[in-house]
């Protein structure tokens, strides 16, 4: 009989989750929204990526539970925190990753890595929000866009408009304030994202930035955001479809090897 | 959860604690009384103050950090920091400033009770910018005169202080004494104050002893979350003879735990050097998350606020007692420049043997915190000590995120762990 290991991000915004098989294959991933109940998110999520995959619960041997709400994945084996997961799930997937950008809906990490995807260093965000997705959310809020449209927008821009600001909560009176001087939507979004990305360079250097960058967590699918990361950098990060599933798959390698779980 | 820190440590090897805690509060009954008894009270900072020669005058010193880390500890900061900010102090404005002027307005009781206004404002201008505006803005408050003395900054401090810095400072003490007099109406005895220092000399030495046992290995005591406790009367009782005594019994309690093997945690797994000033209102909360890990402190910066008593810097002399002050004086932590206290927690590390290093910054403080950026990186990167920085605030509970620190510390000790796991395979 196969054997397989999950890995459950209960992330603030998104929970995600993945299955590998015992030769660290990934066999499914699946996501939904967090929403209030994260008890009843993460259970409909790994629920999802077993019937996806069309595994039996018993097939599973070990499930990792990440993210803010891991001490909520009622039905995991054991904990690890997203920035272990993150590092490892990036060095997944890019092999060569030597520093990971995660940035998720409150929080941005800068992690380095050593070959093995094991976390040297990293850096948060303080406690306020400011410079993390939310911000991107609020000022989408204020031009009552969706979330996956502002980063594509922002592509189009010719203007670019300095946008100063972090915080989280000024994202959209910033963003309306502009509107209102008239400057173009595309423009201002890449204000945004602008502003969002040189904040995360300001981490990512506190760590020191070691090639490859991969950039990971739900942000990482904003195009909008890679490239005004890898203009202000100078260099090609790795982003992928699968980097907003990073927490869950280094969780679900951590389920493979139990290192963290023997180790803590 | 985090285990109960003091659970694996035998009662009767954790009573030094206790008596602190019951000095404290007899502290605190004579500061209250003081109204009664006539005493007089000068507001002084913990850092650099010349508690001796006011001592020699029978004034009973207040220290507003020191009733506002307690205030706050015991969860009575939110109010008094209201109660500034409704005056117009901002979110960002020290929380022991706020703390200390909403606790001296009108009929405000704080959660260790009344505070005392105070007689003379002791300014040992040392290492923090805000000492001078909130000494003023209690003048303003109060009347009560200031005596300002003036610290130098110690810039590249190479174990030698200049001649005339002592000088300088010794002078402005011999100063205050007429000041004094004037002030208390009593005649300065220079006999009372040689006695002061000698017992003042006494109880260093033997702090000094009891912070070095965190070298050993494991260590009998957690040199940051146990001497936040132990550190409190080398400054309030400094000079009497229940100071000594109590270090005394504190360094023989220390030594039974060695010998015992008896120590914070039930293991001890991780040997951590601690910089910062912790927050005071999750303060226990705060300790689990690491003692969690079976981590220990063995060394830190903060319980030396009052006086770098490891270092060497300093020694109280009965013989020359108003140099002697001064010479300690200038041996603040805050008046040190940034690479000398960078390198002293590098030292730590080495003597210490620590595994990592732990940096809890401050958000409304920026005179501890500031550069504390630059320490993390230079560990981290120069010397590959891995090393956290986490912040929040010691005061003020709206600052601090419990999810968020643990997400952080927890995060830290997967990577000691790998860490761990990899030298013990290679
Ligand atoms: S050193 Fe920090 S905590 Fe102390 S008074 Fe200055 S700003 Fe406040």
């Amino acid at each position: 009989m196969t054997k397989y290991f999950a890995g459950v991000d209960a992330g603030s915004t998104y929970t995600k989750a993945c299955l590998l098989d015992e030769n660290s294959k990934l066999v499914t991933t699946t996501s939904d929204m967090t929403g209030v109940n994260i008890v009843a998110a993460t259970k409909k999520v790994y629920q999802a990526a077993l019937s996806k995959a069309g595994v039996r619960e018993d097939e599973v041997s070990y499930i990792v539970g990440t993210g803010y709400g891991r001490y909520k994945i009622t039905f995991g084996n054991t904990q690890v925190t997203e920035i272990s997961c993150h590092a490892r799930g990036a060095h997944y997937l890019f092999p060569n990753t030597r520093t990971v950008l995660d940035m998720g809906g409150q929080d941005t990490k800068a992690i380095r890595v050593n070959a093995r995807g094991e976390v040297v260093d990293f850096c948060m965000n303080d406690k306020c929000a400011a410079g993390t997705g939310r911000f991107i959310e609020g000022s989408a809020r204020a031009l009552n866009l969706g979330l996956s449209e502002v980063g594509e927008i922002s592509l189009k821009s010719t203007k670019p408009v300095k946008i100063s600001a972090t915080c989280a909560v000024f994202a959209e009176m910033e963003t309306q304030e502009q509107l209102a001087y008239g400057n173009k939507l595309e423009d201002i979004l890449y204000g945004v994202h602008s502003s969002i990305a040189s904040r995360s360079i300001g981490l990512l250097r506190r760590v020191g930035i070691e090639p490859e960058l991969t950039f990971t967590g739900g942000v990482s699918l904003n195009p909008g955001m890679v490239r005004c990361l890898q203009e202000q950098l100078g260099i090609k990060l790795n982003t992928s479809p699968l980097t907003m599933f990073c927490g869950a798959i280094g969780a679900a390698e951590f389920a493979l090897e139990k290192t963290l779980a023997v180790a803590i | 959860m985090p285990e109960l820190v003091a659970e694996p440590m035998r009662k009767e090897l954790d009573k030094a604690k206790r008596m602190q805690g019951d000095m404290l509060l007899s502290y605190f009954d004579a500061l209250s009384k003081s109204g009664v008894t006539g005493t007089k009270i000068g507001y002084s900072f913990v850092m650099a103050n010349p508690i001796e020669l006011l001592a020699t005058f029978d004034i009973l010193p207040l220290f507003p950090e020191i009733t506002s880390l307690n205030i706050s500890y015991r969860g009575g900061a939110p109010p008094l920091i209201a109660q500034a900010e409704e005056v117009g102090y901002s979110t960002d404005a020290c929380g022991y400033v706020k703390m200390g002027v909403a606790s001296i307005m009108d009929k405000t009781k704080t959660s260790i009770g009344y505070i005392p206004k105070p007689d003379i404002l002791f300014l040992s201008y040392s290492g923090c910018q805000i000492y001078i505006h909130w000494w003023e803005q209690y003048h303003y408050q109060t009347g009560a005169p200031i005596f300002t003395i003036d610290v130098p900054y110690l810039r590249d401090y190479d174990r030698h202080v200049p001649k005339h810095d002592i000088e300088y400072v010794a002078g402005q003490l011999e100063e205050m004494i007429p000041k004094l007099e004037a002030a208390t109406g009593k005649r300065f005895n220079e006999d009372k104050l040689k006695e002061i220092v000698r017992l003042s000399g006494k109880a260093w030495d033997l702090w000094k002893e009891c912070v070095e046992m965190g070298k050993l290995k494991p260590t009998p005591f957690d040199a940051y979350f146990e001497s936040i406790y132990y550190m409190a009367p080398i400054t309030f009782a400094r000079g009497s003879q229940k100071c000594v005594d109590f270090y005394k019994f504190l360094l023989d309690e220390l030594k039974l735990r060695a010998e015992r093997g008896i120590g914070p945690t039930e293991r001890e797994d991780y040997r951590l050097v601690f910089e910062g000033v912790p927050n005071y209102p999750f303060f226990k909360k705060f300790w689990g998350l690491f003692s969690h890990y079976n981590a220990r402190c063995v060394a830190s910066t903060y319980p030396k606020v009052a006086g770098l008593v490891d270092t060497g810097s300093f020694r109280l002399n009965p013989e020359k007692p108003i140099e002697s002050i001064a010479e300690y004086m200038i041996h603040a932590y805050c008046n040190w420049n940034m690479p000398v206290r960078t390198h002293l927690i590098e030292r730590y590390v080495k003597d210490y043997r620590a595994d990592a290093v732990v940096i809890h910054s401050i958000k409304s403080c920026r005179s501890f915190s500031m550069g504390q950026g630059d320490i993390r990186e230079y560990l981290a990167k120069e010397l590959d000590v891995p090393t956290l920085l986490v912040e929040s605030d010691h005061v003020d509970p709206r600052y601090y995120s419990e999810a968020q620190m643990k997400n952080r510390i927890d995060a830290f000790f997967e990577t000691l762990a790998l860490r761990k796991n990899r030298s013990q395979i290679n």
